[in-house]
């Protein structure tokens, strides 16, 4: 949604333009210093605005009232993006002549303003780094004409940096304001950094428990409450209160119920709850892998005498390359539920998680010792989704691993409220089953499934849906079956794969329609918003693009078929643009092996290698244009089929290594990519001036819809799918730019 | 056809109304939330299989509107949860009325709320008839609650205190409703609980979607448990000292 109204703001300068006169566009053309300060202005007014709007999201669904904020909200954040688009474009118009100097400029300097910001907020709280991006914009106003409407916006933005005018505030619906609002709650601990802003809170009142069993009547002990931007990512427990043995009583124990676990890795780490059982079930060496530094730097202080402990290692990454990258063996990885901070950093709305893949299950148990479990909590969430794929999962990971383990190394345990798969590629012993078994009776624990369990047992927890026991009988009986099971399941739960790495999204998009027809908003509470809000966005995104080139359209009657051309040309290089630019990152990201950091280096590398090619397109006849679109199909369709498979040999290999693989892969892909906008221009630049304004909208508007219509791809389809998406529209613009150039 | 009869009976319901209203002081406000109430009730609730006679007679009685913020009284008898401020809900009428049905509600019943909120499903219990005691850990929403529930001429022990630890000098009850999220299932709630009774819980991921949880604790004390409906509520709050 985000990149969809900064390319509306893209769109809407190219129309306005283009429905001016040739005269007052020239006139427009001598404002560019004055755009230039008021776009710096406006990236500091925006989001001060838009905080003064009373939008609760929460409330759209049946408030009317919110929809009206909502689209103030929107026109707030496109502001700045249509000022600094406009700049661009009246410096297009300004050197007609040398398009690819321009355009790579803003290329170029788009990919260090992605680095400035990363800096930014390692170097600053979150407040201030907000102005970074208002203050470049200014310089950049002061170097385009040190006027006064420059030092004008180089004030505001001083100011902004000295008092931030706008407050963070998180929405109350998150559960740092709720755990702050408990009596005697106080801030403990509290810092930001790219990878998200850290909050410790101590409260008497703050419990976290999941899963725990009914029938454990001891001591809670004092637990800190852990937050990534505002969520909750953990608990870090004071064993100097006591309390520790509720850790035996949770679901995640289950795995040491087969004896001791010398060797156990805990991933996604969290707060330290499960680092804290391992410790308390007498783990000789434990490693965690948490991918916020601050979240495990915080917990650490907070429970030295625990997550101190000299038995557990602390690795501050990504948990996939840890475990592509490791030599080591365990006896038990666990994932615990909730647990999967990949998810939180707000890159995306549709978090794509890389932890809860086949294929990630696989290398798990690809790092087991011969004794060695791999256990995975999901929450029971009913209708049940989450449990259901991590059973199919699991069994599709152990069939890849022994065929024959599926039967006799997998168990799924539910309590009230969890569902825990435990995979062991050597198989259960019957004594380990015994172990289990007893456990399970203790704790209130049903087994749904062991090795030998002839026909189900008498459970204490009664599930009215029996899907999670279809779904187990499905996945012994082998793939077909597990697939037929899959695929007439009312939700989407085949397992998630590298390819398609949403693991949390199970809404089938073809049958939301039937939902919101039959269920009389039943529906509403365990439907996924995600999704739903991605449609809705590509519907308003297709509104709003049919009005941005209807107008200009509209305006300039008779403009006849080469404006056809134009806008189709235009149009398709804005959507490949985008799909292949999501599809590279997503799988590049796997490569480079952390979310945020590795999104921002390859977006970096991706814009400066786009400016590159944009300059560099200058020396190219316009007539040539087309030989780049053709290059990039076949580049894309190469990467459909050989990046991911490259990604995957390449995973355990150094950081140098994988750091130029990336880059070798972005290089060609992005410098072609850059060169096609300002290449197409050129065709037009001598003709018409007011057509570069339109073919500008084309380009932003096209970008409008291909923000959420990838998005959907990617979801639906997965990344290769998009590659093949983004060839399939640079196809369509050599061709388009080469039937023209051999009609002339 | 399940129309037909429901636009019957709020078509009685309205000349009910009317008739009520003629001999009293006209208020064409509360005429107008007494008819949102009543159609509320048929289409939402009756609708979807809540067919506990109380249940029914109560959620038509107690004036929602009154415990909603002013600015979204209009929107009261809407099909949704609405916020009550801290971050917390009035839940959507379905849960309240849903939660009500599974406890097997009748007078005399002694049932622990924990998370007054604004008031509204202990003002639904007390219409019923039900001894009710309630916890609320904001003290903000506990006074208010507790001077909006006598207000309205509703009688329940409202007590600002931790949800988490029950009730213990009332206890035991016949039946425990919790109406905010948690992650776990308090201890004390369910040693609280006399044997034969229920309690009623949305559990899950705190902050994500919920399952309503039904324990069962048998005559021996042995405890069963039964997923209900998915729901999404306000987290549980617990452990004020």
């Amino acid at each position: 949604m985000a990149i969809g109204v900064a390319m509306l703001g893209f769109g809407a300068s190219g129309t306005a333009l283009a429905l001016l006169g040739a005269e007052a566009r020239a006139r427009a053309g001598r404002r560019f210093p004055l755009v230039a300060a008021l776009a710096a202005a406006a990236l500091v007014a925006s989001p001060a605005l838009a905080h003064l709007v009373p939008l609760d999201p929460t409330q759209l669904a049946w408030d009317g009232r919110q929809w009206a904020r909502l689209g103030l909200v929107y026109l707030c954040f496109a502001l700045p993006f249509a000022l600094a688009a406009l700049g661009i474009l009246l410096a297009l118009m300004l050197e007609p002549e040398r398009p690819g100097l321009v355009y790579g400029a803003s290329f170029v300097g788009g990919g260090m303003g992605a680095s400035a910001a990363l800096a930014a907020l390692w170097l600053l709280p979150p407040g201030r780094a907000l102005a970074i991006p208002a203050l470049l914009g200014a310089l950049g106003a002061v170097a385009a004409a040190p006027d006064a409407w420059a030092a004008v916006a180089l004030g505001i933005v001083g100011l902004a940096l000295a008092r931030p005018p706008w407050r963070l505030t998180v929405t109350p619906y998150k559960g740092l304001p709720q755990v702050e609002a408990y009596p005697d709650a106080r801030r403990v601990g509290e810092r930001s950094s790219p990878v998200g802003w850290v909050v410790a809170v101590g409260a008497p009142a703050f419990r976290y428990a999941p899963g725990l069993s009914l029938d454990y009547r001891g001591a809670f002990p004092q637990q800190t409450a852990l937050f990534v931007d505002g969520e909750l990512a953990g608990a870090a427990p004071d064993p100097a209160r006591g309390g520790l043995e509720m850790l035996e009583w949770l679901p995640t124990a289950l795995p040491y119920a087969l004896g001791d676990r010398e060797r156990v890795l805990v991933l996604g780490a969290g707060g330290g709850l499960e680092v804290a059982s391992a410790v308390a079930h007498r783990a000789h060496r434990v490693t965690a892998v948490e991918l916020s530094p601050e979240l495990v730097r915080l917990a650490r202080e907070l429970s030295p005498g625990v997550l101190g402990d000299a038995r557990v290692v602390w690795i501050a990454g990504d948990a996939r390359g840890f475990v592509a990258r490791t030599h080591d063996t365990f006896d038990l990885i666990t994932l615990a539920p909730g647990a999967a901070f990949g998810t939180a950093a707000g890159m995306h709305a549709l978090s794509e998680d890389f932890l809860h893949t086949v294929e990630a299950y696989e290398a798990y148990l690809g790092r087991l010792s011969p004794r060695g479990v791999l256990a995975v909590t999901r929450w029971l969430v009913v209708p049940p989704r989450a449990s259901v794929r991590a059973v199919l999962s699991a069994a599709a990971a152990l069939r890849r691993v022994r065929p024959e383990a599926v039967r006799d190394g997998l168990v799924v345990a539910r309590s009230w409220g969890t569902v825990t798969v435990l995979a062991k590629p050597a198989g259960f012993h019957v004594a380990e089953v015994r172990a289990l078994r007893a456990w399970a009776s203790i704790r209130g624990v049903d087994l749904d499934w062991y090795p030998g369990l002839a026909r189900p047992e008498p459970g204490f927890h009664r599930l009215d849906d029996s899907a999670l026991s279809r779904a187990t009988a499905a996945a012994l009986a082998g793939p077909e079956a597990a697939a037929r099971f899959a695929a007439a399941f009312p939700f989407a739960v085949a397992p998630a794969t590298d390819a398609r790495p949403y693991p949390h999204h199970f809404v089938r998009l073809g049958s939301l329609a039937g939902w919101l027809r039959e269920s009389r908003g039943t529906w509403l509470p365990f439907a996924e918003w995600g999704p739903i809000a991605l449609v809705a966005t590509l519907v308003q995104s297709g509104l709003l693009a049919g009005l941005l080139l209807l107008a200009p359209i509209a305006a300039r009657r008779g403009a006849g078929l080469h404006s056809a051309r134009v806008v189709a040309y235009f149009g398709a290089i804005g959507f490949a643009y985008l799909a292949a630019e999501l599809a590279t990152i997503q799988q590049l990201g796997l490569l480079l092996g952390h979310p945020v950091y590795a999104v921002a280096v390859a977006l970096a590398a991706f814009l400066a290698c786009s400016g590159a090619g944009s300059m560099w397109s200058d020396r190219l006849t316009a007539a040539r244009g087309w030989t780049v679109g053709a290059g990039l199909a076949g580049l894309l369709a190469a990467a459909a089929v050989g990046l991911l498979p490259l990604v995957h040999v390449l995973e355990a290999a150094p950081l140098i290594w994988r750091g130029a693989a990336a880059v070798l892969a972005i290089g060609p892909l992005a410098f072609g990519m850059g060169a096609m906008f300002p290449v197409g221009l050129r065709t037009l630049a001598a003709d018409d001036a007011g057509r570069i304004a339109w073919a500008w909208a084309a380009n932003g508007v096209a970008s409008v819809v291909a923000a959420p219509l990838a998005a959907l791809v990617a979801l639906e389809a997965g990344s290769p799918a998009l590659l093949v998406l983004g060839g399939l529209g640079y196809g369509a613009a050599a061709t388009l730019a080469h039937v023209p150039t051999r009609a002339s | 056809m399940r129309y037909p009869r429901h636009d019957f009976r709020v078509a009685i319901a309205l000349l009910v109304a009317g008739r009520l209203g003629a001999g009293q002081e006209p208020d064409p406000t509360e005429a107008r939330h007494r008819v949102a109430r009543l159609r509320m009730v048929e289409e939402q609730i009756a609708a979807r299989d809540v067919a506990d006679t109380a249940t029914l007679r109560a959620m038509r009685a107690v004036p929602r509107h009154r415990f909603v913020p002013a600015d979204d009284r209009g929107i009261a008898y809407g099909d949704h949860p609405l916020p009550i401020g801290f971050g917390q809900t009035i839940s959507q009428p379905y849960i309240v009325a849903y939660m009500t049905e599974v406890i097997g509600p009748r007078r005399g019943l002694k049932v622990l709320e924990v998370g007054t909120g604004s008031g509204y499903q202990a003002a639904v219990l007390a219409e019923i008839g039900c001894d009710v005691y309630t916890i609320e850990i904001f003290e903000a929403l506990a006074t208010s609650a507790r001077e909006r529930l006598r207000a309205l001429g509703y009688f329940a022990r409202v007590r600002h205190g931790d949800g988490h630890f029950g009730w213990p000098d009332a206890a035991p009850f016949d039946a425990i409703l919790v109406t905010a999220a948690a992650g776990h299932v308090s201890p004390a709630l369910v040693d609280q609980l006399r044997p034969g009774g229920r309690l009623v819980i949305p559990v899950g991921n705190v902050y994500g979607a919920q399952n309503l949880i039904l324990v069962e604790k048998g005559s021996g004390g042995a405890v069963r448990t039964r997923v209900l409906l998915p729901v999404r509520f306000v987290p549980l709050l617990s452990g004020l000292r």
